[in-house]
């Protein structure tokens, strides 16, 4: 199977990808704030002994690793792709990691909490993500004696997360909304559904090439199935404000529009040196005109495919070898001209 | 508008500061905010973090249980996790628990701040496969006559005297077949 950034998806011109992560603790040892460094790393320990099950029940290749065994490059490319968070990296006792070999579904340990389930997958299809997170979830409860109170559900370290601990989460490409000064707006009415509206790599990040991530706030009360629902009515709406904005740009400001999409492209095209920032911006014109027809290429391009693969991390490994940041974005420059199909 | 500092980049942040009742307002751009201010627009992780802490504790704190408020209230003890030792006040600073019984220990404060926070407090999604709940196990637990018995009461308040009457002679021949292994 593709990894899951390779996808083209549903609804793929507006919405990216669809993520769930489930949080869960083992009743046996204390929460992330009372464990003991020995406690941390006999926990790490315990639940990598979960891979070889996991594997055999799902028909997936799995891989389980310290995250102390992993190099600087490889932590920061993992989290530019979504597999952990700067959180587990930012955490003192030992941490671990089981992966999926399509990296669909990662299971961080001993995060905030002892299992941050989390899969992942291509354009909209949230359902589909929280299948597979669900079904690695019963594998783990099979094996593992969970903290589960009747009345509050899944016990979290914090009490946001209790509950179901589900934190369903959709990527969004906003750049019409973005460009129109509509997401302010947009993320006050959200929060008042219970959304949060945050920048591409969660809380307190901004927007990078007009990505955004939707996900929902609450986790007790309310179903697996509800708080999915709920969240997909409002993706819909925000999808419909989004076409509906560039449908506007496109009768408004087309000449202009036009000129500014080639030019990015030709930017991306020509330059010799890119800067993780200007290449997103540049990317992200160049996606909105292909979804949009404004610009026709010799080859398919999966524009966020190479969003991904031109961060820091991901072009460190992707060489092998550490670059300084000028050597960087040389070599950032030189991998998009070639990846990057040529206009018709 | 250009920032009332630097007059060259645009102003984003309209900070207001007073000092000795003096009320001075300036328009200033992101740079000359951060260095004149403690404002960050930035994304540093940690600012986020202590932001969102300390909105969290307050949030449970505005629910403190009795104990854990200062002064001349003060009449009970503060309450501890038996299990881990996490106190309450703790709790509240951290905004995180330090294992599965601490829910139990703070039960008391807890369910009006899961309200506040959660918008509920009882949970209706997933259980773990093989979990019972109390209710659950203590029928579990029940004899097959028990729960007969309990079906012939209902039987009787609803006036199925037919029922009741099944489920009399079903229960009769159940104790019976009880002495005769006995």
């Amino acid at each position: 199977m593709l990894k899951w950034y390779k996808e083209i998806g549903k609804n793929n011109d507006v919405v990216i990808s669809s993520r769930v992560r489930l949080a869960r603790n083992l009743k046996s040892f204390p929460f992330s704030a009372k464990l003991n460094e020995e406690q941390a790393l006999e926990l790490v320990e315990n639940l990598k002994a979960a891979t070889p099950v996991l594997e055999s029940k799902s028909e997936k290749k799995f891989y389980s690793c310290n995250i102390d065994g992993l190099t600087d490059s490889e932590k920061t490319a993992m989290v530019e792709r979504h597999i952990i968070s700067p959180l587990l990296l930012a955490r003192e006792q030992s941490t671990g990691l089981i992966l999926s070999e399509d990296e669909r579904i990662s299971i961080m340990l001993n995060e905030e909490d002892h299992l941050r389930i989390q899969s992942i997958t291509g354009g909209m299809n949230i359902m589909g993500a929280f299948a597979e997170a669900n079904a690695a979830d019963d594998v783990a409860s099979e094996l593992f004696d969970y903290a589960y109170h009747e009345k509050y559900g899944y016990l979290t370290s914090c009490p946001t997360n209790v509950g179901t601990g589900l934190r369903a989460s959709y990527m969004m490409f906003l750049p019409a909304l973005n460009v129109t000064g509509k997401i302010v707006k947009l993320a006050e009415e959200l929060s008042q559904y219970g959304i949060a509206l945050r920048g591409t790599y969660g809380e307190a990040s901004k927007s990078v090439g007009n990505l955004y991530q939707i996900s929902n706030q609450k986790t007790l009360g309310s179903t697996e199935r509800e708080i999915i629902e709920s969240l997909n009515r409002i993706v819909e709406q925000v999808m419909k404000q989004e076409r509906r904005y560039r449908e506007y740009i496109l009768t408004h400001n087309y000449d202009e529009f036009e000129d500014k999409v080639h030019r990015s492209f030709g930017v991306l095209k020509y330059a010799k040196q890119l800067s993780s920032s200007d290449a997103m911006t540049l990317l992200s014109q160049v996606k909105l005109g292909i979804d949009l027809e404004l610009l026709h290429l010799e080859d398919d391009c999966n524009v966020h495919e190479l969003m991904m693969e031109i961060q820091p991390g991901n072009l460190q490994c992707l060489l092998d070898k550490n670059m300084g940041s000028a050597q960087r974005d040389r070599f950032r420059a030189d991998y998009i001209r070639e990846k990057l199909p040529d206009m018709v | 508008m250009l920032c009332d500092k630097c007059k060259k980049n645009q102003a984003k942040v309209y900070y207001t500061e007073i000092i000795n009742g003096e009320k001075k307002e300036q328009h200033l751009c992101e740079d000359c905010a951060l260095e004149y201010t403690s404002f960050s627009m930035g994304s540093g992780m940690s600012n986020q973090e202590i932001t969102l802490g300390s909105l969290l504790s307050s949030i449970l704190g505005n629910y403190a249980a009795p104990g854990s408020l200062h002064g001349a209230e003060q009449t009970e003890k503060e309450p501890v996790c038996d299990h881990c030792g996490m106190t309450y006040s703790e709790f509240l600073k951290e905004g995180r628990f330090g294992c599965a019984d601490c829910y139990d220990s703070f039960k008391k404060g807890l369910e009006k701040s899961l309200r506040n926070i959660q918008g509920s407090d009882t949970h209706t999604g997933k259980k773990p496969k093989g979990f019972e709940s109390g209710t659950e196990k203590i029928v579990k637990e029940l004899s097959e006559i028990d729960k007969l018995s309990i079906k012939l009461q209902d039987a009787i308040e609803k006036e199925e005297f037919e029922e009741a009457a099944r489920l009399r002679d079903r229960i009769r021949q159940l104790k019976k077949e009880e002495i005769n292994n006995a």
